[in-house]
């Protein structure tokens, strides 16, 4: 089953009394498990596209179904309510919260629960951060922790509430080429857990973790290449 | 947990975490509310004192004084109450348990051994005690023997009491009024300062016969008659058939001002509440105002505060706050620190209410009402400054907050 799909997407803005279009008519369809990384120069609407299928945005036209529901005329509310339940964002710049322990972190998705048990939440969040390897450094604040660690806190924050959709904006843009490789492996992971993930990104390194890749330009999709053409690429450059 | 706790912890973590604008923001609101819980003190302290002093007096008592009341200082009224008039009034008045006649000298030197004193000589019936609701806790009363035999003995204050004897027991020695010796029989209770500053405790009572024939060389006139009623909640009945039997005893014709005056519960209450009311208008004033202002300046931080979180506000978007959480998690910090500037305004208005009734003798009462009214002004300040800061928190779009 499709967990995205995306029917005739076009988002433009007002900008000095001027329309202009970002998005024009994007079709695209993910699927459960899939591991997709959209790539394209900045300014060419790959954000604002991440932006649309994290819910943090509603399309101009087009219709967008998100677990096969259609999103683009829900309220403020119900979007909130989608992305605590089912995104889970991974940012370039980490966006942990600077005055929150690393623990507190990973729980800030379970605070907009409904309901639910604070235990069974510390625990799930405690055994994440055994997954990502950070167990023992549960009690620090994330200026204590290197960038790549912090970028960790972010994948267990992204996974806490279960989401079935990782989507990742730049992960590696402020990291080294070593522990860019280390936080890919891990969502590489996740996918084969089961996770659907979405990557963003400019960099055609990073893009070849994924089963698939599509190119982003003007605001238009272009081709799509499967993850081995990128993977040959990869390894002539 | 429900998710409205869960909001709260978060507002008490920033609360925490932000230090400096917390600080601020609980001084500035911690000094409006010393200001009202001063003002709500002394209003109290007013009142209380209010009704201790109607208390003494006697709910259900009257006084009439000589003299009408447009005429002269206190002092120098003309005499216009007579024996006769007590005496009329004891027999018209079925309602009334208690009639006693008063005549007073002031500045009379009295003398033990070799301590003299100037104290105020109050001369009066057996009921003296009972018409103030004014215990003799040593010794015993004047009787009415001693009345009606005009024998020299007295009941002494404790302010005098202690200027003449110091530490020596004054029951059964004998002093010398204006070189009339005067045997002690008896102390009154202690009653302290009147607001106006006249201290209670110095004064000599003596049989109101002995005071007139061998101090005054009088026959007739007394300076005043305190009545007590059996049924305080007709007292104001009471002062209408006081008044009319003493102007038609008088004979004083028809527009014509009371040759006497009526001192009622009720009047006393409102000398009290006028006495501190300008105190209570003028600390009123600077506690609205300074509240305004902590509010203003809770506004304000909380401004910054927002622009400055942006970020962090974008993130809780983004992993599902929705407005409403964003909005109640800034609204929580405004009144987290507002309740915790009332508290703190509570204590620094209870040590300033402290000081006060130290140096100025200033009627103070705490009670919870204080302490609600202080709380429940600190909410209000928080909930009617914080609202905005909050509402422009939770309106930030998720994408544009993101971005910071």
């Amino acid at each position: 089953m499709a967990i995205c799909l995306l029917k005739n997407i076009t988002k433009s803005y007002e900008l000095g009394g001027e329309s202009v279009e970002v998005l024009k008519d994007i079709n695209l369809q993910i699927e459960t498990g899939d591991f997709l990384a959209i790539m394209g120069p900045s300014g060419s609407g790959k954000t604002t596209l991440m932006n649309i299928i994290g819910c943090l945005d509603v399309p101009s036209a087009g219709e967008y179904y998100l677990a096969g529901k259609e999103v683009s005329h829900l309220s403020d509310d119900e979007l909130s309510l989608l992305r605590n339940e089912h995104i889970g964002f991974i940012f370039q710049s980490f966006y942990l919260l600077p005055y929150a322990t690393v623990l507190e972190n990973v729980l800030l998705p379970t605070l907009y629960v409904a309901n639910g048990s604070n235990r069974e939440a510390t625990e799930g969040a405690l055994r994440l951060l055994k997954l990502v390897g950070l167990e023992d450094r549960a009690k620090f604040k994330p200026n204590q922790l290197s960038g790549g660690q912090q970028q960790r806190v972010a994948i267990a924050r992204a996974l806490v509430n279960d989401a079935e959709l990782i989507l990742a904006d730049e992960p590696t843009g402020q990291l080294d080429s070593k522990t860019s490789g280390e936080i890919m492996e891990l969502l590489a992971a996740m996918n084969g857990h089961g996770k659907t993930v979405v990557l963003i990104t400019h960099d055609r390194i990073t893009a070849s973790y994924a089963k698939r890749v599509v190119h982003i330009s003007d605001g238009r999709l272009k081709l799509e290449e499967n993850a081995q053409d990128i993977q040959d690429r990869g390894a002539v450059i | 947990m429900h998710r409205i706790f869960k909001i709260a912890g978060q507002s008490f973590d920033a609360v925490q975490a932000f230090k400096l604008r917390t600080i601020f923001c609980l001084l500035s609101v911690a000094l409006g509310i010393a200001a009202i819980t001063v003002i709500v003190a002394a209003t109290e302290g007013a009142y209380k004192k209010a009704f201790d002093m109607v208390e003494r007096f006697g709910p259900d008592a009257l006084l009439v004084i000589s003299g009408s009341e447009e005429a002269r200082a206190v002092g120098q009224r003309d005499k216009t109450l007579t024996l006769d008039d007590v005496r009329a009034l004891q027999e018209a008045l079925s309602g009334a348990y208690l009639i006693a006649p008063m005549t007073s000298i002031g500045d009379v030197t009295v003398s033990y051994r070799n301590q003299k004193y100037q104290t105020r000589v109050i001369g009066s019936s057996s009921d003296y005690s009972n018409a103030w609701s004014w215990p003799v806790v040593e010794g015993s009363d004047i009787s009415p023997e001693d009345v009606k035999a005009l024998r020299n003995v007295g009941l002494i204050g404790t302010h005098l009491a202690l200027e003449l004897f110091g530490e020596i027991e004054p029951v059964g020695k004998h002093i010398l009024v204006n070189s009339i010796p005067v045997e002690i029989v008896g102390v009154l209770a202690s009653r302290g300062t009147t607001p106006t500053g006249s201290n209670l405790d110095d004064r000599l009572i003596m049989p109101i016969s002995t005071v007139m024939k061998k101090m005054q060389n009088e026959a007739k006139y007394i300076s005043a008659i305190k009545l007590r009623f059996v049924d305080q909640s007709r007292i104001n009945g009471y002062e209408e058939e006081v008044k009319s039997f003493l102007r038609q005893r008088h004979r004083v014709p028809k527009g014509e001002p009371d040759d006497f005056r009526v001192i009622s519960p009720k009047e006393i209450i409102k000398f009290l509440v006028a006495l501190t009311g300008s105190l209570v208008v003028f600390l009123g004033v600077v506690g609205v105002i300074s509240l305004i202002v902590a509010g203003f300046v809770l506004a304000n931080l909380f401004l910054l505060s927002v622009k400055e979180r942006t970020k962090e506000i974008g993130i809780r978007r983004s992993v599902g706050a929705r407005r409403r959480d964003i909005l109640m998690q800034f609204l929580g910090e405004a009144v987290i620190i507002t309740t915790l500037g009332g508290m703190a305004g509570f204590v620094l208005g209870f040590l300033t209410a402290q000081l006060l009734t130290r140096v100025a003798e200033f009627p103070m009462h705490f009670s919870w009402k204080a302490f609600t009214l202080g709380l429940l002004l600190s909410w209000l300040i928080g909930i009617a400054f914080g609202m905005q800061p909050a509402a422009r928190a939770a309106n930030l779009k998720p994408i544009e907050a993101i971005r910071g």
